[in-house]
């Protein structure tokens, strides 16, 4: 079976085909190759997503892993996600989650959250 | 015991209700939908016609022509937006302009104040984009426009003040006529007693009239398909522009709006569903095509909106507008179509006065306070009173809706008002906020935290316009 | 009296606000959510920064950067203010606020910078046929209320238009739960960028229906959405017979488009360009209004922050040489978008500062594989440079020297299609 892959590395966006024993063709080049092989043998994205809060004004608080992860544990990962609540002020790059499913990846925040004004977000870290 | 029950408030039913809260009468007004003014009065072109069209002696020409000069009042007694633009009906060549005389004929018999004959050159004097192929123009000074649900909202306001009461969500269901009352069934399950019914169920009058009779005429739906220029191209013309009248009704016209937009439209197609108002692309093509024989270069990348209305024509070749033969105390409003809302004040009175004759069995409400307070449309005021009322009111500090600068204050006064309303859309229609360019884009996610917490709601229960038309299904991350 | 006025407290003006006031002008931002950071805020997908800061952040992350350098100089700033007035005086501009908090206030300025980024078409703007419910929803709006509020529209969803947003809602919503039937563009190629194709929609299988859009729309009783029509179009966008896919989904997100928020400039008098449907500028960014200048998205539509950074930047060191100038002289000639360039900034080049380096922002009007791309004036190509793979969705930068030009004579930029 052959899989096709549109290679993100440049604008070029060239279409790649890789068949089961790893030949791959259609890239114009080395780095489309790699990239291919990646995507067929252990595709990994980083997962961007909300997480729950108990503050009325910012009732979703932002959050990443902050290594990409096994694209097929991406909606394993959401699953533990979802389940968490923040109820404490915590700032942007803590931690929330430590190495989520075993992937050596941390839930981290995207963004502070604190019921405060805009200095004090930005000054207290 | 009521004396009246009005089925019906859309425009044509909140005339009638005001008109009869000049008496001491018990009065109920029964609205299917959630909202005054939510069908015909929403989707129609808005003018106050001068009175060319309609057969000389119809009720259509009579009410009209009176329903125009009593415009004046309600924009004096209730403080409903009127721009008093005049219009232009266009001929192109020679066969039209024989057309065009019959107009002016009309126009004569109807005693239509002001009105002459231009030369094409002298209207694109006036009126520089009209298109170049006009040869002709009847011109009418005495047209005017208004917005519809304004006018509605004020005359209905204004009944509730005088002791009217009104039911929203309220369908009825059903009509028993006893020895000398009648029994209306609402919602399968409530049960009014009222001595009179006034019938102003627009594009539905006729099923209520089954209700307890053949009625005297069917109601037929035609479908009326619109563009919305922004208000932004304010001034691309400022008279309404009519083609020649046709079998189709009064055609495509270009309708400058209270608010500053340019209405393009309506197509005309009559339609099996009458409740059904969607736009097609047949009859938005209609309407682009037929738009460009009013005017040149019609800016058509600066469309904001589209929309549909259902105007009701009945089988019946005019305003019908009498008692049942067979049931003593129901009175028809059938047949309002265009130019039921020049005529709406007229038809109240008319029905009231002249039909009814309510002045022979009741005493005239000596309370009756005419007058209704403008709202605030807070950006329009000078910078003085916006800063006396800032003291008072903060929160006519905070814009909501940024392209109408619409104040939180407004939206607040909207929701709690005589008529108040839970909904996005009640909210636009009330003070226009994601009425601009941005179409709510902007601003609905503020006007609905603003009614969740006026309102003391879950975000998840706001509606946009109809009961359960919600606007989330349900929160993020939360098992559904 | 206040050097410059920044409105909008998004990526663009806080990277002009920051700029400004380093080069030691006092400065007042005013913006009107109550944080700044503008739509980043809601942006929480990843791949922002690699060409500022070389390493990827989401929308947040970023803002943050910007939002910690903003607050260290100390800038004055407004929230939760909105600009109701703005218009020029003699040479003074006036710009009018309103705010629950400190009313309605008069604030007077040498200089504007406008950065009030974009708003969304909508349905209304594309006249899509149908019924009106609730559930079709700009993909803006969607993102809003799914990121910051929490709140799901619906749980099948059918995407129009394959602008980036799109793309990237239709990879969220996914992830929340929701099914995502579709993608359908009208256009033969996608209109966002390639990685979000791959991402957003092949990851999760996705169809993309390119050269197709949506014909008709249905209500239920309650009138919220029920069910979209789709269909094939040819080349001329009408739509071909027998092609009907109908989708029974509860949220169709538009991403048809952004459109530049310049809304504040109706009192002004303002030259507009209706390509960019913004104002026209020089390489400053200064608008045919002295001392009005424009960057980011109310300029022209970036698909990068980086780019919307990079040129508000440029803008703030443009307003610094305005302030010290005191004698402005306008020596402008028309820049012209030629054959196959959509359309391009700046719109004039101004001769009266020849010492600098003019960058012009322009899109290709299609997908271009091999191109030669010229500058030419007077019939003489000044400039000529190879360019691969141009994309409408990707917005191209090049730099020009104003030393090679005639001050007299317009120029014109555009792509010669090579093989």
């Amino acid at each position: 079976m052959i899989k096709e892959y549109i290679c993100i590395v440049c604008p070029r966006g060239c279409r790649v085909n890789v068949d089961e024993n790893l030949n791959v063709s259609g890239n114009q080049c080395q780095r489309g190759k790699t990239y291919a092989l990646n995507e067929m043998k252990s595709p990994t994205r980083i997962l961007t997503t909300t997480i729950k809060t108990t503050f009325q004004d910012m009732p979703r608080v932002s959050c990443k892993t902050d290594k990409a992860i096994p694209k097929s544990l991406l909606f394993a990962a959401m699953k533990i996600i979802n389940q968490m609540t923040i109820d404490k002020s915590m700032y942007i790059g803590d931690i929330v989650i430590e190495n989520i499913l075993d992937t050596g990846a941390n839930v981290v925040l995207t963004k502070s959250i604190k019921e405060s004004t805009n200095e004090e977000i930005y000054f207290s870290d | 015991m009521y004396d009246y029950i009005i089925i019906g408030a859309g425009v044509i039913g909140s005339a009638v209700a005001r008109e009869l809260s000049k008496y001491q009468v018990k009065v109920l007004c029964l609205e299917k939908e959630n909202d005054v003014a939510n069908v015909q009065t929403l989707a129609n072109s808005a003018i106050i016609h001068a009175g060319h069209n309609p057969e000389p002696g119809s009720l259509k020409a009579r009410l009209s022509l009176w329903g125009n000069l009593l415009y004046d009042d309600l924009e004096r007694e209730l403080n409903i937006p009127l721009l008093r633009t005049g219009a232009f009906v266009v001929a192109h060549g020679k066969e039209e302009e024989k057309d065009l005389d019959k107009y002016v004929k009309i126009c004569k018999e109807n005693k239509v104040p002001g009105y002459q004959l231009l030369s094409g050159q002298q209207a694109r004097k006036i009126e520089r984009n009209l298109a170049g192929s006009i040869t002709k123009v009847l011109s009418l000074p005495s047209t005017k426009v208004t917005n519809p649900w304004e006018v509605a909202f004020a005359l209905m306001e204004n009944a509730i003040e005088n002791g009217v009461k009104l039911k929203l969500n309220h369908r009825v269901t059903k009509i028993i006529k006893e020895n000398d009352f009648y029994l209306v069934e609402v919602n399968h399950h409530i049960n009014f007693k009222t001595k009179n019914i006034i019938n102003a169920g627009g594009v539905a009058s006729d099923d209520i009239g089954q209700m307890i009779e053949i009625p005297p005429f069917k109601i037929k739906g035609r479908k009326g398909e619109y563009y919305v220029l922004d208000k932004r191209n304010i001034g691309f013309i400022n008279h309404v522009i009519y083609p020649l009248p046709s079998e189709r009704g009064k055609g495509v016209l270009l309708t400058p709006q209270v608010h500053g937009e340019i209405l393009i439209g309506p197509s005309s197609e009559f339609v099996d569903d009458k409740h059904q108002a969607s736009t097609t692309q047949k009859g938005l093509e209609y309407v682009k095509e037929h738009s460009k024989e009013l005017a040149k270069n019609i800016p058509y990348n600066q469309i904001i909106r589209s929309f549909a209305g259902i105007r009701s024509t009945s089988t019946y070749d005019d305003f019908y507008i009498q008692e049942s033969k067979y049931n003593k105390g129901f009175y028809y409003l059938g047949g309002i179509e265009s130019p039921g809302l020049t005529a709406a004040p007229a038809i109240a009175k008319y029905l009231i006065n002249d039909v009814i004759g309510v002045q022979n069995h009741y005493l005239i409400n000596n309370q009756f306070k005419p007058y209704r307070k403008a709202k605030v449309e807070f950006h329009r005021l000078p910078l003085n009173d916006q800063k006396r009322l800032l003291e008072i009111e903060p929160k006519y500090g905070k814009i909501i809706c940024k392209c109408e600068k619409i104040t939180e204050k407004e939206i607040i006064d909207a929701i709690h008002g005589l008529l108040g309303t839970h909904t996005i859309k009640g909210i636009k229609k009330r003070v226009r906020a994601g009425a601009g360019i941005c179409q709510g884009g902007y601003c609905e996610e503020k006007v609905m935290k603003i009614l969740a917490r006026e309102l003391n709601l879950d975000p998840l229960d706001i509606i946009y316009d109809k009961d359960n038309s919600k606007l989330f299904l349900s929160e993020s991350k939360v098992e559904k | 009296m206040i050097d410059c006025i920044v409105i909008g407290g998004g990526a663009g003006g806080l990277a002009a606000a920051i700029e400004i006031k380093r080069l030691g002008h006092n400065v007042l931002l005013i913006e009107r959510e109550d944080k700044l950071g503008g739509i980043l805020n809601q942006c929480i997908h990843n791949g922002f920064g690699l060409e500022i800061f070389k390493e990827e952040y989401t929308g947040p992350e970023y803002a943050d950067k910007y939002i910690k350098l903003f607050l260290r100089e100390k800038i004055n700033y407004l929230i939760d203010t909105t600009v109701i007035d703005l218009y020029k005086e003699e040479d003074i501009f006036i710009v009018k606020t309103s705010s629950e908090t400190l009313g309605i206030r008069e604030y007077k300025s040498k200089s504007i910078c406008l950065s009030t980024g974009s708003y969304e078409r909508t349905r209304g703007q594309i006249s899509i046929p149908g019924d009106r419910p609730y559930g079709v929803i700009t993909a803006g709006s969607a993102q809003r209320y799914i990121n910051i509020d929490g709140y799901m529209t619906g749980k099948r969803v059918f995407i129009l238009g394959s602008g980036d947003i799109g793309l990237i809602m239709a990879r969220r919503m996914t992830l929340e739960g929701a099914k995502v039937l579709g993608v359908a563009e009208i256009m033969p190629y996608s209109n966002g960028l390639n990685r979000n194709i791959v991402q957003c929609l092949n990851d999760f299988d996705i169809p993309l229906y390119l050269s197709h859009t949506v014909t008709n729309i249905k209500a239920d009783d309650s009138n919220h959405l029920k069910e979209i029509r789709v269909m094939k179009v040819d080349d001329s966008f009408n739509v071909i017979k027998d092609t009907e896919i109908d989708f029974q989904v509860d949220t169709l997100l538009l991403s048809v488009g952004l459109i530049p928020d310049i809304i504040l400039l109706d009192q002004l008098d303002v030259e507009i360009d209706p390509l960019t449907k913004s104002v026209k500028v020089d390489q400053s960014n200064q608008t045919s209004i002295e001392g009005l200048f424009v960057c980011g998205n109310a300029l022209q539509i970036h698909d990068l922050v980086d780019n919307v950074s990079k040129e508000s930047q440029r803008t703030g060191k443009a307003i610094d040489l305005y302030l010290r100038n005191t004698n402005h002289s306008n020596k402008k000639i028309s820049f012209i978008p030629g054959v196959n360039i959509a359309y391009l900034t700046p719109q004039y080049i101004d001769f009266s500062n020849p010492n600098e380096k003019v960058v012009v922002s322009f899109r290709p009007k299609k997908k271009i594989e091999k191109s030669l791309l010229k500058v030419i004036q007077n019939d003489r190509i000044v400039y000529e440079k190879k360019k691969m793979f141009l994309l409408p969705a990707e917005m191209e930068t090049i730099e020009l020297d104003i030393l090679h030009f005639d001050e007299n004579q317009p120029i014109t930029l555009e792509l010669e299609v090579i093989s």
